[in-house]
């Protein structure tokens, strides 16, 4: 080995060429040898490492390319999957002999086991190293004895021990990170790169942009369209639950089905009530027949009972008058009749007048009915406009109380001295029984007449008494509406008369001539008309 | 060719699942589940920040623990230990003493929400994963984190282990599984093929194979250990895999947002039966979601944990 690496001796060195540092020895160069000589490795540039792979073919001829993944990787390249044979299922791969996949045996796994946990032990004891409790201070280690000479004839013995360490004492050397390693080359990418997104696609995720309706900092033009979009008003169309349909349609049958029965009940109520109304006309007729027959004396039963529609019982047709006039009753009886028939006449032929009477006619007999027409009195000249621009009121308007009402003074106490609701329609319908349909519970079907006709019948044939009530009590007027006072009127005129007495003046005796001379000029008025 | 291989493999009788149970108890989303090692109980952590343990056999409530104070997103049972380990949203990974019911360890580093945990089955040791995109051993006694596995790009949503190498396996958002050596903490490899962020791994209990599932097309597919070889896809399910689940009878069980869910022939990857998970009334349509699922002990049971705050259990028709 020494002979090895002697360099030849001095004047024998032609064709020699140093080429390890051994060859040097502990020299230099050597001169007469005209290479490039590097002695203790002097002078030689460090080849840098270069990043730059050296490339590789595999057995077939083909550029390894994978080359480039797999460095680095240690036992672990092989795993390392870069070919296409990796995207194939297995069973379609022709490079993997083993395909099973059974579970490495009890044995394997053990030893897998027993290697990782030696390796984690190390590792977990060098983390938790820091936790252990030190050796207890203040028991030091042994101390070592040295028998140390330094030089002949003296020796001395020397003591060696640990430094005594304050516990508490922060460390000396602060630890420094170790910058990372480099990473491991990332893996080759075997998936299909993301398909482009279509354009339904990116529909489908446009995010529409975000204008407020209520800033706008940079001031951007914003256009409507734009501005209804970002509303998010018209981006979902307003759907309507079938139920709102069905459930109107339901309550239209129901409302019609309601109806329907209403009226259904009403015209079986009606001709009820027609039947009832024509079996107690009925009645009415033969009785009426059977009372003519007694006065009669029953001559002409037979012709009565041949006809027992009297439709024409109390009416004026031609038939019934024939018919009447052949009977032969009374001549009272005619005349009466006859009577009754002219004023008939009369007026029916004053109606038609009316009717056919201009506008203004009409307006004049209205007003000429209420005693509000003048122009007869103009034309007599008993009535004169009013003279005086100041005194342009209705003269009638004054002294009535009607106007006290509001204006009266405090001390006054009138608030009852007028009848409650006079003369409006307020009372009347307040107080009358409105049900015109008719019902079956209340009395007389509920109707005004009805009511009138369930109280004017006689039903225990008692006469004419047995409505009459209190004495005296016929001699009111029949009352429509509440009960009403009256302020008290003297009957007699006494409080009058003592007052005329005591003030002995006489303009209320021309007042009270006048009344009745009006009276009789409107009646003769309405007569003219006719 | 491709019909013939088709043709070649015939896919194994199961008999069909249906729905035998929902339990309803939770407060908010049910995000994880487990099943106890005797079979007797197991236990669900939801989004009411609650761990609950329910009875297998009858459905009833056992207990409840509290303690976390976000959701809880990842349960494991030791077979081993008496432990209960839980991790959540709040960071934390806790461990519960099941003798006591009260967490006695705390797993403190995560610098973010902690989505996944599992724990090995040989050793004393805890992994965990996580939106800071690392997974994190832990060795259970000493707490101390043995391994800090990074390298993934995105949120660690999935992590399993078993008992041969791979010893850890992790499923991220940046749509690759990792397959890492525990012994030196580094990646063995790295599998690129999904397109999609991978949300769910299952590991067979006897084959030397396991599978994962992401969102988009082809999305469940099937690996060989130990190499991580590409086997097949499981082609059907076009949802977002949430969970999958795979029993010894060769069930593969595929639960997704929308709450459709399929069973697969875990041999051939062909699918026997398809259903939706039912929201429970009262509950909105779009509450139709499994987040989480597990066979029990034996096999015949599945249970899911859903959108609708139910735990749901199956059975298979007999």
């Amino acid at each position: 080995m020494s002979k090895r690496l002697v360099a030849p001796p001095y004047t024998h060195r032609t064709g020699w060429k140093p080429s390890t540092p051994q060859d040097f020895g502990d020299g230099g160069a050597y001169p007469e040898c005209h290479i490039a000589q590097y002695p203790l490795e002097m002078g030689r540039k460090k080849a840098k490492s270069s990043k730059t792979l050296s490339l590789t073919v595999d057995g077939s001829g083909k550029v390894k390319y994978d080359a480039i993944a797999k460095q680095g990787r240690g036992d672990n390249a092989h795993l390392i999957q870069t070919s296409y044979q990796d995207v194939l299922p297995l069973a379609k791969r022709t490079d993997v002999d083993n395909k099973e996949m059974d579970r490495p045996s009890e044995d394997q796994i053990a030893e897998t086991t027993e290697r990782t946990k030696a390796a984690l032990e190390k590792i977990v004891g060098n983390k938790i190293k820091s936790s252990h409790s030190r050796e207890i201070a203040g028991k030091p280690a042994q101390a070592q004895y040295v028998r140390y000479t330094p030089n002949e004839g003296s020796q001395r013995v020397i003591q060696i021990r640990d430094a005594v360490e304050d516990p508490l004492e922060p460390p000396r050397f602060k630890h420094k990170k170790v910058p990372r390693g480099p990473p491991s080359p990332p893996p080759p990418i075997l998936r299909s790169p993301p398909r482009k997104a279509t354009a339904a696609e990116q529909k489908e995720w446009m995010i529409p942009p975000c204008i407020s309706n209520w800033k706008n900092n940079k001031g951007y033009t914003i256009p409507l369209d734009k501005r209804l979009a970002a509303d998010g008003r018209g981006l979902q169309d307003v759907q309507i639950n079938d139920n709102f349909a069905k459930f109107s349609e339901a309550l239209f049958i129901g409302e019609r089905h309601a109806r329907d029965e209403v009226r259904q009940r009403n015209v079986m109520q009606q001709r009820l009530a027609e039947k009832e109304k024509l079996s107690k006309e009925e009645n009415l007729r033969q009785l009426a027949q059977k009372a003519r027959e007694e006065r009669s004396g029953g001559t002409s039963s037979g012709q009565r009972a041949a006809m027992p529609n009297l439709a024409a019982y109390g009416s004026d047709s031609d038939a019934s008058e024939s018919e009447s006039e052949s009977e032969a009753e009374s001549d009272q009886g005619v005349e009466e009749r006859e009577r009754m028939r002219r004023e008939k006449r009369n007026e029916r032929e004053r109606e038609m007048r009316i009717s056919h009477m201009g506008h203004e006619q009409r307006a004049k007999q209205l007003a000429r009915e209420q005693n509000r027409d003048i122009s007869e009195k103009v034309a007599l000249g008993l009535a004169k406009p009013t003279l005086s621009k100041e005194a342009m009121f209705d003269s009638r308007l004054y002294n009535q109380e009607k106007l006290g009402t509001s204006f009266g003074d405090d001390e006054s106490y009138n608030l009852y001295d007028k009848p409650l609701f006079h003369g409006s329609s307020a009372a009347a319908a307040i107080y009358k029984h409105r049900n015109q349909d008719g019902d079956d519970e209340l009395v007389g079907g509920g109707t005004e007449e009805g009511v009138d006709n369930a109280l004017k019948n006689d039903r225990f044939n008692l006469g004419a008494n047995a409505t009459k009530g209190f004495e005296g009590a016929e001699l009111q007027e029949a009352r429509e509406g509440p009960v009403e006072f009256e302020k008290d009127v003297d009957p007699f005129g006494v409080d009058q008369f003592l007052n005329e007495a005591i003030q002995g003046n006489n303009t209320s005796k021309r007042g009270l001539d006048e009344a009745p001379a009006d009276s009789r000029k409107r009646q003769k008025a309405r007569d003219d008309d006719l | 060719m491709k019909i013939k291989n088709q043709t070649q493999a015939k896919p194994d009788y199961h008999p069909q699942w249906k729905l035998m149970r929902v339990i309803s108890g939770h407060l908010g989303w049910v995000r994880c589940v487990a099943v106890e090692p005797d079979n007797k109980w197991f236990a669900t952590g939801a989004g009411d920040r609650t761990i609950k343990i329910w009875d297998l056999a009858s459905g009833e409530l056992k207990l409840s623990l509290t303690g976390h104070i976000s959701t809880v997103r990842g349960l494991a049972v030791s077979n081993r230990h008496p432990y209960l380990f839980s991790c959540g949203e709040d960071k934390m990974v806790k461990c519960w003493d099941l003798e006591s019911n009260k967490v006695i360890r705390h797993y403190h580093g995560h610098l973010s929400g902690v989505y996944a945990m599992a724990v090995h089955p040989t050793l004393d040791l805890l992994v965990t994963s996580g939106r800071d995109s690392v997974a994190r051993v832990w060795d259970m006694r000493t707490r101390a984190p043995v391994h800090v596995l990074t390298g993934h790009k995105g949120t660690v949503g999935a992590v399993a282990t078993q008992d041969a190498d791979p010893q850890i396996i992790t499923g991220s958002m940046d749509s690759t599984v990792k397959l890492w050596d525990l012994a030196a903490g580094k990646a063995m490899t790295t599998l690129t093929h999904h397109k999609k962020s991978v949300r769910s791994l299952a590991v067979h209990p006897t084959e030397y194979s396991f599978a994962s599932g992401s969102a988009g097309g082809n999305n469940i597919k099937k690996w060989k250990c130990p190499e991580g070889q590409f086997v097949h896809n499981f082609s059907g399910h076009d949802a977002v895999i949430n969970s999958l689940s795979l029993n010894a009878d060769g069930v593969l069980f595929s639960g997704a947002d929308n709450g459709s869910m399929s069973f697969w022939d875990y041999k051939t990857g062909l699918p026997f039966q398809s259903m939706s998970d039912i929201p429970q009334p009262g509950s909105l349509d779009a509450e139709a979601g499994i987040f989480c699922s597990t066979f029990d002990q034996t096999g015949s049971r599945l249970i899911t944990g859903c959108a609708d705050k139910t735990i749901k259990m199956y059975k298979e028709v007999s």
